[in-house]
């Protein structure tokens, strides 16, 4: 309801502005923050706003949507059949990977732009530069990027953007529940005639709240007494079943 | 319902784990084992981390025992002589196991090594249970009597530094004791579980202790093993996460004292004949996981 009345607040001095449009794009999410609580299952984050132009005008004018989480490094290992038994055999290191991707547009992006453009922009799982160590076979980037899509943490198209009228656009961000914290960028960009005319940043942080705060907090600032903690209160679960589940 | 693990990083159905830790609780108490060896593997099946699945079921396997344990003393079924004796071997060997942990980690080979470890003990230990288990539970039913001696002597009674321990009518050298104590650590800390399962036997057939003494004095070591593994884990690896253990521990809490009223009516060769089958049960499950062909050929891993 709070996110309703701060868009409708939003579009509103859009449109009470009358024809002075200082970009040809404006663009705004539904929250800036997602807060991760000890229910956490997952969040939707609404990108909205409005164009200048009519959308599907002539030329035609296309949103693209990307988000992008803080980076994170991975190893994607092989499994290999020693004697029967199924080892991990070669890996490929990927030190520096969106922990989270996922891009969406009016249309497919290589119909909109050409290849540099998206390169540039790292539009599309194949634009994204993944550099890589070690093993050089080219299926280790396609496992990741199999993976990574398998959990919804990198996602191509998964909600379009959808329009209103002639102006008006929205798209949906699906964060799973497994989204790591830390800030998140969400590019809007507006393209015409085989380049992007105009684009607006947004950010976003994920962020623990309440009890899983103070615990995470807790274990990573003060691991011993933590570790302590966590035995006490063990003990003590333990104990007290043994008192309120005694069977005699 | 869904909850959120803060450690974990991830949410999942309270229900299940509430489930699972009940399941393993109530062969807790049943058997006098943590369950760590079922909790461990079935944690990493539902999608957990497998150092936060570790840690855990340590912290959970703590708890489930500590209500095992104070039920067994009620009984008078535990030797704390014996039980010290083991933990000092125990404290030794755990250090150790975590240092072998470390190093296979840097191989990558993790997984698979606990894997494997699991399948070569819970193989070897399960087959010994069930064999001894049946042998005792046929001659019972022949008729024939059991000749057993009282006292069976090998060289491991020939070792010094003997001691009395009056609960288990043992006097014997402290040497095998210290020494069961030390392996079972160096392989609990491996293998992310209490080692009661192999606690047992070894008590039973290597130390000739009466069953009756053995399930409350192996829960004791039980527990002191796994609060040192939670104190390890969580100071130094940072992968205990107490909400899972929570809900683990409410299912759990619950199990223990069922599992714990039921032990009593079973005769030790039944007990022992079961828990014998359940271990080879996941020492089979385990080692198909390891032979069949993986479901997805690559893996993805974070760097830490």
């Amino acid at each position: 309801m709070k996110a309703l009345a701060h868009m409708m607040l939003v579009l509103g001095s859009l449109f009470g502005g009358g024809m002075a449009w200082a970009s040809p794009i404006t663009a705004e999410l539904s929250t800036d923050r997602v807060e991760i609580s000890t229910g956490f299952t997952g969040a939707s984050v609404l990108v909205f706003g409005a164009t200048q132009n009519p959308l599907g005008g002539d030329p035609p004018e296309d949103l693209i949507v990307v988000a992008t989480g803080p980076t994170q490094g991975v190893v994607v290992r092989r499994k290999i059949n020693v004697l029967g038994i199924w080892l991990n055999g070669p890996s490929t290191r990927f030190p520096e990977v969106p922990g989270f991707y996922a891009l969406t547009a009016t249309r497919r992006v290589w119909e909109i732009l050409p290849e540099d453009e998206r390169r540039q922009y790292r539009l599309g799982f194949d634009n994204l530069r993944l550099r890589s160590e070690g093993n050089r076979n080219p299926a280790f980037r396609a496992a990741l990027l199999e993976l990574k899509q398998a959990d919804a943490r990198w996602q191509e198209y998964a909600a379009p953007v959808s329009r209103a009228g002639e102006r008006l656009f929205s798209a949906r961000i699906a964060f799973p529940a497994t989204v790591q914290t830390g800030d998140y960028q969400i590019e809007v960009l507006l393209a015409r005639e085989n380049r992007v005319i105009a684009r607006q940043e947004l950010s976003l942080r994920v962020e623990r709240v309440g009890t899983a705060a103070d615990i995470a907090s807790l274990a990573r600032g003060q691991p011993l007494l933590y570790g302590v903690l966590c035995i006490v209160l063990a003990a003590l679960a333990g104990w007290l079943g043994s008192v309120l589940f005694r069977r005699n | 319902m869904q909850v959120y693990l803060p450690i974990a990083e991830m949410s999942v159905d309270a229900l299940l784990l509430l489930g699972i830790g009940f399941g393993v609780g109530w062969l807790s108490g049943l058997f006098g084992v943590g369950g760590g060896f079922l909790l461990t593997p079935l944690l990493m099946l539902i999608g957990i981390p497998s150092a936060v699945a570790v840690a855990s079921a340590a912290n959970q396997t703590l708890g489930a025992s500590i209500s095992g344990l104070i039920a067994q003393w009620r009984r008078g079924n535990v030797d704390w002589r014996m039980g010290l004796t083991l933990f000092a071997g125990g404290l030794l060997g755990s250090a150790l196991g975590v240092q072998i942990f470390a190093l296979l980690k840097r191989w990558g080979q993790v997984d698979v090594a606990v894997s494997l470890f699991y399948v070569v003990i819970l193989g070897i230990v399960g087959a010994l249970m069930v064999r001894e288990s049946v042998t005792a539970l046929l001659r019972r039913r022949r008729g024939a009597a059991p000749r057993r001696k009282l006292h069976e002597h090998t060289w491991l009674h020939g070792l010094p530094y003997k001691m009395r321990f009056r609960d288990s009518r043992l006097y014997i050298s402290v040497i095998p004791p210290l020494a069961i104590g030390f392996g079972i650590g160096i392989l609990s800390a491996i293998m992310g579980v209490g080692g009661g399962f192999m606690l047992v036997p070894a008590m039973i057939y290597i130390l000739g202790m009466p069953t009756a003494i053995v399930i409350g004095t192996s829960l004791f070591q039980v527990v002191f093993v796994s609060a040192n593994v939670t104190l390890l884990q969580a100071w130094q690896v940072g992968s205990v996460d107490i909400v899972l253990t929570m809900l683990l521990l409410a299912g759990g809490v619950a199990g223990a004292q069922f599992g714990a009223a039921m032990g009593t009516k079973l005769r030790g060769e039944e007990t022992r004949a079961l828990l014998g089958l359940l271990v080879l049960s996941v020492a089979f499950g385990l080692a198909w996981n390891l032979l069949q062909t993986p479901s997805r050929a690559f893996t993805l891993s974070p760097i830490s």
